[in-house]
């Protein structure tokens, strides 16, 4: 039969933002594929160049408008790195709550659209409903639904407020029952299983060797995680562990390995905020101001020619990583060059290949369970 | 509770690969050290500085003896200022991941503070230095990591490293009908204001005109 390629995107509900995948098909299997990236590239890299390392942290807000939260604090322990800050316990305690909170409604984003790309259009509309628990709960830290602009160098903008401890363990808690409803709706229901099972394998060695990273590595059944590997934050004096999965198959993990690492994966965010809630030095209850020396250590503003910072970073959808060189413009109040490791960038490449052999009708399934997002992938 | 890779781990990890890559390169320009980062948990990594000549050998022996089998970044920087020895730096960073298939039906829960030799999580960052040329480049790793594929076409897009022996190189992040020559990342191109006292000096933009005539694009 004659091979043609089909262009799948920019505006195709499979892309899960802007870009397109060029698929060569032979029939309805899919022969040859090649992703195009850059449809939203904003020149973050550049533009950092030019700002303070204050300004810089709404930027990396806007890398993915899914977790923001996860990414500002990924580029402030570069930043941390760069300008030699020891940032007070308290504080870590907040942002690892934050961070958690902001998994917890990344993951939720991502079920809601991988949802309607299965056929069920039922689960976009549970997800959102939940996901807002935790938009108001990160609202109520940054004051804004999606961009917080919370992390600062040395700490946090402000304490948690007064009452967001109690209303914290009470969505989180009320979350936990949740997860259980989404299992006893998707575990075993038939369509789920049909699309999902035997669909888009990728074995662990090849995924390490071509830069994947987080959720989809353990979902192919080793614990690796940012979170114990390169240590960061106070992940170990709360109680929590990696999410895996056992695949089925030598052929690796399947789409339904990674739907359920990340149901896990939201069990264990669950955990470990109820138990750092409890544990955060100071106490729950109690409100510091602004720049109190328990949420905010005094930071340098500059940065001398040839000092380096370096993240690492568990980010929602893998591995994130920062690499800032200082002794940039005002006399090292800028950086010098800023570089950005999106985990993405780097996977929608490797997924692309991986679904040759596959049907058409198998892309979104395949690449919705890799949890693509455009915006950390374009910079 | 959590777990974590401890210091002492990543320590020895460090200085067991500093011992083997100065062993076997020490004589041929390449410098490799245990440095620490500065926050949180002042956690070592192994930092590497090497001619381009011999970072092909290099890469191979970081990723089949060392077990450096991750390459999760590639950072290339322009100094135009930097003097005859230093105009262009390229940095690959490196990790270690004890990440191994698995039989169906099982799977690895690794115990952090129970890792021994090379199943320790370890960072390397190697840093290539080229001198001050208008044609930088530095001979390909695509064949030895897969994920350093994109990482070389995106640090040739915007940086313009180019990248010897790179299969299939095109523009990733810029429109693919960008001017030859145009990587925006060196630093000839200015972003406009981008001085951050010019920017504050206008903050409502009244003195804002069309300037980009005559500037370098």
């Amino acid at each position: 039969m004659a091979q043609m390629w089909i262009t799948m995107g920019p505006q195709h509900p499979m892309t899960h933002g802007l870009w397109t995948l060029r698929v060569k098909v032979d029939g309805e299997t899919v022969v040859d594929t090649d992703a195009e990236l850059g449809y939203i590239h904003r020149g973050v890299e550049k533009i950092a160049e030019a700002r303070d390392f204050t300004q810089i942290t709404p930027y990396c807000d806007r890398l993915c408008y899914v977790s923001a939260m996860t990414w500002a604090n990924s580029y402030i322990y570069a930043a941390e790195d760069l300008l030699e800050v020891d940032v007070p316990e308290r504080a870590e305690y907040i942002r690892l709550i934050s961070a958690e909170c902001q998994r917890l409604a990344s993951h939720l984003m991502w079920l809601g659209a991988y949802g309607p790309d299965i056929g069920s259009l039922t689960l976009m509309t549970w997800c959102m409903r939940d996901r807002e628990m935790f938009l108001d709960l990160l609202q109520e830290l940054g004051g804004s639904r999606m961009h917080y602009n919370y992390p600062r160098v040395g700490g946090v903008k402000r304490d948690i407020p007064v009452g967001f401890a109690d209303r914290l363990i009470a969505k989180v808690k009320l979350f936990e029952k949740r997860i259980e409803e989404y299992e006893m709706m998707l575990d075993e229901s038939t369509i789920w299983l049909v699309r999902l099972q035997g669909v888009g394998y990728a074995k662990a060695e090849d995924m390490v060797n071509a830069g994947v990273s987080g959720p989809n590595i353990r979902a192919a059944g080793v614990n690796y995680d940012v979170r114990w590997a390169h240590p960061y934050s106070v992940y170990d004096q709360v109680d929590w562990e990696p999410a895996v999965e056992k695949p089925t198959s030598v052929k690796g993990a399947d789409c339904y390995d990674r739907y359920r690492v990340r149901m896990e994966e939201m069990r264990q965010s669950c955990r470990m905020i109820l138990d750092a809630i409890e544990k955060i030095p100071g106490g729950k209850n109690t409100n510091y101001a602004s720049g109190d020396a328990m949420i905010l250590a005094k930071a340098p503003t500059r940065a001398p020619e040839g000092a380096t910072g370096f993240s690492h970073y568990e980010c929602t959808r893998g591995a994130s990583q920062f690499y800032i060189k200082g002794g940039g413009d005002g006399r090292g109040k800028n950086p010098y060059r800023l570089s950005i490791r999106s985990p993405m960038f780097i996977t929608i490449p490797y997924v692309a290949k991986t679904m040759i052999g596959y049907k058409v009708a198998d892309i979104p399934a395949i690449m919705g369970s890799f949890d693509p997002c455009i915006g950390e992938t374009d910079r | 509770m959590g777990m974590r890779v401890t210091n002492e781990q990543a320590e020895t990890a460090a200085a067991a690969c500093v011992a083997s890559v100065m062993d076997r390169y020490g004589g041929a320009d390449v410098v490799a050290t245990v440095e620490h980062h500065s926050n949180d948990f002042k956690m070592p990594f192994v930092r590497i500085h090497a001619p381009p000549q011999h970072w092909v050998a290099l890469a191979k022996t970081l990723r089949f003896d060392l077990g450096a089998n991750y390459c999760s970044m590639v950072t290339g920087t322009h100094f135009p200022d930097g003097g005859e020895d230093r105009g262009w730096d390229v940095v690959y960073h490196l990790m270690r991941q004890p990440v191994t298939n698995q039989k169906p039906h099982t799977n690895t829960v690794h115990v952090a503070e129970k890792l021994t030799g090379n199943d320790i999580p370890l960072e390397f960052e190697v840093i290539i230095t080229l001198p001050q040329t208008d044609v930088p480049s530095v001979p390909s790793v695509q064949s030895i990591w897969v994920g350093a594929d994109w990482n070389e076409k995106e640090t040739w897009d915007l940086v313009g490293i180019k990248f010897e022996g790179h299969e299939n190189m095109h523009r990733v992040l810029n429109p693919h009908d960008s001017p030859e020559g145009f990587h925006p990342l060196q630093k000839q191109h200015k972003i406009r204001y981008h001085d951050f006292n010019e920017m504050y000096d206008d903050a409502q933009g009244f003195g804002r005109k069309p300037t980009d005539e005559g500037r370098v694009k």
